[in-house]
């Protein structure tokens, strides 16, 4: 899977964040062939190939969107990190192992 | 005017400091909304805060054996304690906003003028001479025609097109922008300063 125009984006979630919201924002990432690297109290951090970004920032779910980077210096980097690793390596192979039985 | 005269008052007639000056403030504005967007982020990325547990003691201690069908079963116990939770912001743990930066701009502008002339010129003479004679007299006559036709073609056509084209790449957000984190640990004594952008 070629990952090479994926970016890191935070969102804020319109109107304050509720489960139902949350699952309804991750589809529709899911369904852009974003994943999901963490979910905070504020919205969702994902990471989205930079042409499919604007489908995710238009959706009325979405107050703001905006390109966020890893700064090794922060204080839980590290974790913060390993995390995002974790996450996106759970949901890439999820998106090979459909793609290895629809071919 | 001469041809050539009319093809560099074309060439003059490119509005080539408007594009510049255009250019230059699209990007002028680009670049201010992009910025403001990235201290959007910077905003949210502040405002957003999780509870960080750095550590979590596992202690495993002997524990009552049980007996499950004569077959005697861990005997162990596992006390986990997480560490007292610390309230960090996404950007106190590590995520910082993109700020991009427009680092080239090219304007192009290609123009294609093609011009042609043709004259066509068509020269006809005649000459006709009649004589007749009679008992008493003779006479004599002669005409001639001269046509002269000439036409000129001028065909005359000039194409621009244009093209912009800029650069954006992220860059290292500007140091006035992003807050210094001055962190004290009094674990240590004296109690160790250290600061970090």
């Amino acid at each position: 899977m070629n990952l090479e125009n994926y970016r890191m984006y935070l969102i804020a979630v319109r109107g304050g964040m509720s489960d139902e919201k949350s699952r309804d924002l991750q589809r529709f990432v899911r369904h852009c062939e974003g994943f999901i690297l963490m979910v905070t109290r504020t919205g969702p951090v994902i990471a989205i190939d930079e042409a499919k970004s604007t489908l995710v920032s238009n959706h009325p779910l979405v107050e703001f969107m905006g390109p966020v980077e890893l700064n090794p210096r922060g204080f839980a980097a590290r974790q913060l990190e390993s995390i995002f690793a974790a996450n996106l390596g759970k949901q890439v192979e999820l998106v090979e192992g459909e793609s290895a039985l629809q071919s | 005017m001469g041809l050539g005269a009319t093809v560099g008052a074309d060439l003059l007639s490119v509005p080539f400091p408007k594009m510049v000056f255009d250019l230059a403030r699209a990007i002028a504005k680009g670049q201010t909304a992009l910025d403001r967007a990235s201290l959007g982020t910077l905003r949210v990325l502040a405002n957003t805060e999780f509870d960080y547990i750095p550590e979590i003691t596992e202690v495993i201690a002997p524990g009552p054996v049980d007996t499950a069908g004569g077959v005697p079963v861990t005997g162990v116990d596992v006390t986990v304690r997480p560490t007292r939770a610390i309230p960090l912001t996404l950007l106190q743990a590590g995520l910082t906003p993109s700020f991009y930066q427009f680092t080239e701009s090219v304007i192009e502008v290609k123009m294609s003028i093609s011009s042609k002339v043709s004259t066509q010129s068509e020269f006809e003479f005649g000459i006709e001479a009649t004589a007749s004679a009679g008992f008493l007299f003779a006479s004599g006559s002669v005409s001639s025609h001269v046509d002269y036709r000439t036409s000129n073609t001028y065909s005359y056509s000039a194409e621009g097109s244009s093209l912009l084209r800029t650069t954006l790449k992220p860059v290292p957000p500007p140091a006035r922008m992003m807050p210094r984190f001055i962190t004290v640990n009094t674990l240590v004594q004296p109690p160790q300063i250290t600061t970090s952008e």
